[in-house]
């Protein structure tokens, strides 16, 4: 085993340079001030003050969050049932059905987003087939809504996937036992099927939530040039401000709260499964 | 007692295949009843349509004479304990235990009380709060058959419960099984494939085979009096032997007549005699009704397992030539030609034709450069129905040519006339490659020699069993060997406590109740 050992070195060295290093650097940058050179560091706080005592870019967390529990919400309210009927259908059906969710992922997700700007601009298609039924122009494009609906096109394949993964993991004989046991479709549903698929919930949750929460091309293209989220401030800092240690230590605190909100998901996965049936 | 359950003519087809072929059943109160057969025999559908997971095709299902074929299976007084448990991963043994109550909106003190009275039952009081998956397979199968008696259903159903588990817990859980159906004084309808465990546990047992039900009876029925050979194999060892049934009371087999109790058949029936290993005694070879050799002796622990051979099968022994391949080369025409002598009998000759002298002359032309097959355009030969050697000649269209010799011969057969068989076979030339190659040579040696057996009184086939031959098929070269060709022999198993060593001469006794009779008809 231990010649297996030096194997793995490469791929140390990959993780130390392509992660660790930009990830402590992203730190490093969080806590100094701007003008430092190699030799000479001037550690603050300076950076985090100004993030908490500004109620803009408070404002702007508070709706980033909204948006991305609305997308993963939606994402599971939408997601489970088609996860659902896509796993209870016959095995030739499932693989044409799980092809069809995940056909668009292969292109290009700016590539997408720029269709629904078509789709949704004043004399776009929706508009216009509004128009064809005598329904007035209806402003859709540069809203919530066009937000919202561009982050649950994008990211509900994930939702899709992992909770259809988790369903047809399940052994059917415990749905037979359920119903030998007296319970109807909808108490075997409520009882069996749904706590045993909450693993495949909590990862998809996790895999909408933390692009929904950082995504920035998503506001800036269908929310439009004054709509702000977590995500623009961060690139905004980056790249048009050139201000990299307020930027990095914008995404050291949205690092944090993910992280946080992460380890709430699994401990309520947890205790759910500890619990049982006493829910029931 | 009372019919509780009825199956009537019930037909199940999947996808165009008949599993179930009109069973006809009924199961009373309070009865532990196994359906046994082999995987694949229908005992499993039959209890899954009983459970509700399956619409028989065909047929109804009476419960207490009303038609339950419709009813889904949550409304049905039955409960199941499934193959591998089926228990929920999610929830401890108490609520597992506690589901069906649960269900039923049953108030929370009388589920504790029940759910704690089912796990003293099962022997598992220490273990209500802990997790199924942390359990072991017994006591997995404790908790599956606790979450079903809970529900006090009339009749429980069991579908192989304890295949999971090893020897010795499989012996523990019967008795315990046995136990708790007696306690709870329910129907139980339990699946095996395992004859033994049937016959421990059962207070019926229905026999099973494709589909359709062969013998229902009490262990000692079944056991006993088996109706046919099949049940007679399954349930227990047993040796069969051919017979024919003279009179009432008198039966013939290996040629000698025997008292037995059995009566009701026509004058000289042929039948099976069934003799199960433990009624045969081992004697000095002079008191014996049969006699005979002891061939091999298994310690089984309680007793020894001998085999003791009473006839001994025909057999024949021809010489394989294998000779080295040396195919006639034509230069000019750029062509291969092999072929081998072989032996005939004389009666093959009336019907020999072309093709099977290429064959059995294993006649071949080819290209030496891209190995490809050039066909055999001519055969000449001249052959009489007597002794001899006849040269045959294959040619292609090329003119390439390869002459070999077929000899004809009447000596091939050996006849046993005690036995009323015959078995035949021919000498036969190889090459030492196809033996190196072959992948089945005991079939390939049967084929080469045409080897074959049959019975002087009706001239049925008789298998050949045993072939023995004296060469390593893998470093054979040139040279003769021999081959020889078996029948079976009459062989009988005993179970004795007494020890007799490989090899000696014994009589076989027993008494006219230890034979039973079976009519080839069932």
């Amino acid at each position: 085993m231990k010649e297996f050992r030096n194997m793995a070195f490469p791929y140390v060295i990959w993780i130390a340079v392509m992660i660790v290093a930009p990830m402590l650097l992203i730190l490093l940058y969080a806590f100094t001030t701007a003008g430092n050179d190699v030799t000479t560091f001037h550690f603050t706080l300076e950076n985090f003050t100004r993030f908490f005592s500004d109620m803009v870019f408070l404002e702007v967390l508070r709706r980033s969050l909204f948006i991305a529990i609305i997308t993963t919400v939606i994402c599971i309210v939408l997601g489970y049932p088609i996860a659902y009927i896509i796993a209870n259908s016959q095995i030739k059906h499932q693989v044409r059905l799980i092809l069809m969710i995940t056909i668009p992922t292969w292109i290009n997700m700016l590539v997408r987003t720029y269709a629904w700007m078509g789709i949704l601009q004043d004399n776009g298609l929706v508009n216009q087939i509004l128009g064809f039924f005598g329904i007035g122009h209806v402003t859709l494009l540069y809203t919530d809504f066009a937000v919202i609906l561009g982050m649950v096109y994008n990211f509900i394949p994930f939702m899709i996937l992992q909770i259809h993964a988790s369903l047809t993991k399940m052994d059917k004989s415990y749905l037979e036992a359920a119903s030998d046991l007296g319970a109807d479709k909808v108490q075997s549903f409520l009882k069996i099927t749904l706590p045993l698929s909450l693993p495949g919930v909590i990862s998809g949750i996790t895999l909408v939530f933390l692009p929904a929460v950082s995504s920035f091309f998503i506001p800036k293209l269908l929310g439009g040039g004054q709509y702000v989220l977590i995500g623009n401030v961060i690139e905004s800092q980056f790249l048009t401000s050139g201000d990299w240690n307020f930027g990095s230590a914008i995404s050291v605190i949205m690092a944090i709260i993910i992280m946080f909100s992460m380890y709430l998901t699994k401990k309520v996965d947890k205790d759910e499964s500890a619990k049982g049936g006493d829910t029931v | 007692m009372k019919k509780l359950i009825q199956f009537k003519r019930i037909v199940k087809e999947f996808d165009g295949k008949l599993v179930l072929k009109g069973i006809d059943l009924d199961i009373y109160e309070n009865e532990f009843v196994t359906l046994l057969g082999p995987s694949g025999c229908g005992k499993t559908t039959l209890l899954r349509i009983l459970g509700g997971f399956l619409t028989p095709t065909e047929g109804q299902v009476l419960f207490d004479g009303q038609d339950i074929s419709k009813i889904p299976p949550y409304k049905r007084e039955v409960n199941t304990v499934f193959q591998k448990y089926a228990l929920f991963p999610h929830m401890n043994v108490y609520n597992n235990i506690a589901f069906g109550l649960k269900i039923k909106k049953e108030p929370k003190d009388i589920i504790e009380q029940k759910v704690m009275r089912m796990l003293k039952l099962v022997n598992l009081e220490e273990y209500a709060d802990r997790a199924v998956t942390e359990m072991s397979g017994g006591q997995q199968q404790r908790v599956a058959i606790a979450r079903a008696l809970v529900n006090e259903p009339s009749v429980l159903l069991l579908d192989e419960p304890l295949g999971a588990l090893d020897l010795k817990l499989r012996k523990e859980m019967q008795r315990e099984l046995k136990k708790i159906q007696q306690e709870v004084g329910i129907t139980f309808i339990y699946v095996t494939h395992d004859q033994e465990e049937a016959l421990t546990m059962s207070d019926k047992i229905v026999v099973m085979k494709e589909g359709e039900i062969q013998q229902i009876g009490s262990p000692t029925d079944i056991y006993n009096e088996p109706v046919n050979e099949y049940v007679a194999n399954f349930i227990g060892e047993s040796n069969i032997i051919d017979g024919i049934m003279l009179k009432d009371y008198q039966v013939m087999f290996e040629d000698k007549k025997f008292d037995c109790v059995d009566f009701g058949f026509a004058p000289n029936e042929r039948v099976d005699v069934v003799i199960r290993p433990e009624d045969l005694d081992i004697v000095p070879k002079e008191q014996g009704k049969l006699k005979g050799i002891i061939k091999s002796v298994l310690f089984k622990g309680v007793h020894y397992e001998m085999m003791v051979e009473t006839k001994v099968g025909t057999s024949i022994t021809v010489k394989m030539r294998v000779s080295e391949d040396r195919p006639v080369f034509n230069e000019a025409a750029n062509e291969k030609i092999s072929a081998n002598d072989f032996y005939l009998d004389v009666e093959d000759v009336a019907e020999l034709d072309e093709a099977t002298i290429v064959a059995r002359a294993d006649a071949q032309a080819w290209n030496p450069d891209t190995d490809e097959f050039i066909s055999i355009k001519e055969i000449e030969y001249t052959i009489k129905q007597e002794n001899g050697t006849y040269p045959v000649t294959f040619r292609t269209a090329a003119g390439t040519a390869v002459t070999v010799n077929m000899i004809v011969k009447d000596e091939n057969r050996v006849v046993n006339k005690e036995y009323q068989e015959e078995i035949f076979a021919v000498n036969f030339f190889k090459k030492a490659d196809e033996i190196h190659e072959s992948i089945a040579l005991e079939t390939d040696l049967k084929t080469w020699a045409n080897a074959s057996a049959w019975s002087l009184e009706d001239g049925s086939p008789v298998e050949i069993t045993s072939i023995h031959y004296d060469f390593d098929p893998e470093t054979v070269t040139t040279g003769v060997y021999e081959v020889t060709f078996a029948t079976e022999g009459y062989e009988y198993k005993v179970d004795t406590t007494d020890f007799h060593p490989e090899g000696a001469e014994v009589g076989l006794t027993f008494t006219p109740e230890d034979i039973h009779i079976m009519s080839k008809e069932q």
